[in-house]
């Protein structure tokens, strides 16, 4: 109904607007054919004789054909053909005539109701990443666990005879070989060695790479580490004299006499090469006695060095050995840190990374070095020179610490006194019998 | 070694056995590895941007932070932190898709 009333509406102003084209409303005649008369530009290609039947149409037909063979050229394009239509027939249309200049818009379906799986393609390559992390995080710890197994099946025999203890997690009541390594990580294992002449203990920790973490995997695509095997060998007082010794790889060295307390006060020299004691290039001495490094030395020393300077990353031996420096905060009072005498040993395992349970066998040459050196430091005596030397150093590094803190302990003195003057006054105050309070007072 | 006529006497001594003392990591904070702890904070941060925001790639990463942080934990380490955070990070993803079942569109 009310698209009917649409519709004659527009037919109605469509007929007002072929009025107002200009033709007058008296000119119009009321034959049939008048209003083809008006039309002009619309009227297809007739002769101009065709079906007029009056004389004045007659006329203005051929005025009009004229008019509308001009018309014709100027507006008429052979695209527009189809586009010619009989005015009478599209009536109601003029004004909802389709533009058909205007570009169609094909609009998307929105994703979530095109209802396939293919449109979540962000989220299969999310589960997808997540996956392919568990994969690796499965395969990196079952590959670290084998070369931990493959080095102590290597390493056990050699460990057994020399200790009596070897392995324990500390928490047993009795001290008995658990005989196997504790795991700290997926990546690191440790054992601690312990009953033996010369020492009071050795700790072997495994520091494998991160083959469980996949960024660390793809990290090390990009810079290639190895694996590393750290020995720490503890010794009682007796097993060594007064010396500060470490030789490895110019970089190890570089690092350590930062980063090392004893490195850095004992041996502040730069590192020298050992190449008087036949080493290969790669390797650095840093010592504080040169005594100590001819002791250090000897022929069997420099055979193992030399034969396996690919795996050494570091060998330090110390009597003041309290790890790396520490930053203390500001306004701290500092103790000089706690000393013991240590061996350390930092190798590194074949293979760069890629290394296979095989790699193993290759370190157990390095073990045989670690208990000769154990034995070797026990043997090792400075002469007298050289024991007033390494004294004197240390009661340097003694005095430079006491002044280096001697206005931080002076602070702290202070700061103690009037602590305690605080503490008698409150205590004087909170006194409630007042024959006391005058007593204390006056005392 | 033992069957070697010629090698040293037995060097082990069964009375200087010393017991495995953890090394207290109060002594040398520098050596331990901080990847396990920024990695939860940051899972635990994320997860909540991806449910505070209705984020999803929030809540994603949250659950691949809170994957490295459990790679990377030491054994020692109390497995209801990691637990904790993982169900965080799995209920910002599933919270996300609930409220906004739309697939994630890429940036690009």
């Amino acid at each position: 109904m009310f698209p009917l009333l649409l519709l004659l509406l527009s037919g109605a102003s469509a007929r007002f607007d072929d009025f107002d084209e200009g033709d007058d409303l008296v000119e119009f005649d009321d034959n049939d054919f008048a209003e083809f008369e008006d039309v002009s530009e619309d009227l297809p290609t007739e002769p101009p004789a065709r079906t007029v039947t009056t004389e004045d149409d007659e006329d203005e037909a051929t005025v009009e054909v004229e008019d509308n063979q001009e018309d014709f050229e100027d507006s008429e394009t052979p695209d527009e053909d189809i586009y010619k239509y009989d005015a009478e027939e599209f009536e109601g249309f003029e004004k909802s005539n389709p533009s058909f200049n205007d570009p169609i818009n094909i609009l998307t379906v929105p994703s979530h109701l095109q209802n396939s799986w293919e449109s979540y393609y962000m989220e299969i390559l999310m589960v997808t990443g997540l996956l392919a992390y568990i994969m690796n995080y499965i395969i990196g710890k079952n590959k670290n666990s084998r070369l931990a197994q493959a080095w102590y099946n290597s390493h056990k025999e050699l460990l057994e005879s020399n200790f009596a203890l070897v392995g324990d997690d500390g928490t047993s009541k009795e001290a008995l070989s658990t005989g196997k390594l504790n795991q700290e990580n997926e990546h690191i294992y440790n054992l601690w060695c312990s009953g033996r002449v010369c020492c009071e203990g050795m700790l072997l920790q495994l520091k494998f790479l991160k083959r469980q973490d996949l960024l660390n995997v793809l990290a090390r695509m990009m810079k290639p580490a190895c694996d590393q095997v750290q020995i720490k060998v503890t010794l009682n007082d007796e097993d060594m004299d007064t010396f500060v010794f470490a030789v490895g790889t110019k970089k190890a060295m570089a690092r350590m006499q930062k980063e090392m307390q004893d490195l850095s006060e004992f041996c502040s020299d730069k590192p020298k090469s050992g190449a008087k004691y036949g080493l290969p290039e790669s390797l650095a001495i840093l010592s504080e006695l040169g005594e100590a490094t001819e002791g250090v030395m000897d022929n069997k020393m420099v055979h193992f060095l030399i034969n396996h300077a690919d795996k050494i990353e570091s060998i330090h031996f110390s009597d003041q050995f309290s790890g790396p420096k520490i930053m203390q905060e500001e306004g701290q009072p500092l103790k000089l840190p706690e000393t013991k005498k240590t061996l350390l040993f930092t190798f590194n395992v074949p293979g760069m990374g890629n290394t296979s349970p095989k790699d193993m066998e290759a370190l157990l040459p390095l073990m045989n070095m670690v208990i000769f050196s154990i034995d070797k430091v026990k043997k090792l005596h400075l002469n007298r020179e050289g024991k007033q030397k390494a004294e004197k150093n240390r009661a340097r590094v003694e005095e430079n610490f006491l002044k280096q803190t001697h206005g931080q302990r002076q602070e702290a003195a202070q700061s103690r006194r009037e602590e305690k003057k605080r503490a008698e006054k409150e205590r004087i105050m909170s006194e409630e019998d007042p024959e006391r309070q005058r007593r204390l007072e006056v005392g | 070694m033992s069957s070697n006529p010629n090698s040293m006497p037995d060097p082990r001594r069964p009375n200087k056995i010393l017991r495995y003392k953890p090394p207290s990591t109060e002594s040398n904070p520098a050596l331990e590895d901080p990847t396990p702890d920024y990695m939860n904070l940051l899972g635990m941060i994320f997860s909540m941007c991806g449910l505070m925001l209705k984020l999803k790639w929030c809540a994603w990463i949250a659950v691949y932070c809170s994957f490295i942080s459990f790679a990377n934990s030491r054994s020692s380490e109390d497995t209801k932190q990691m637990m904790s955070s993982f169900m965080l990070s799995i209920s910002a993803v599933v919270m996300s898709y609930l409220q906004n079942p739309q697939p994630m569109s890429p940036p690009w």
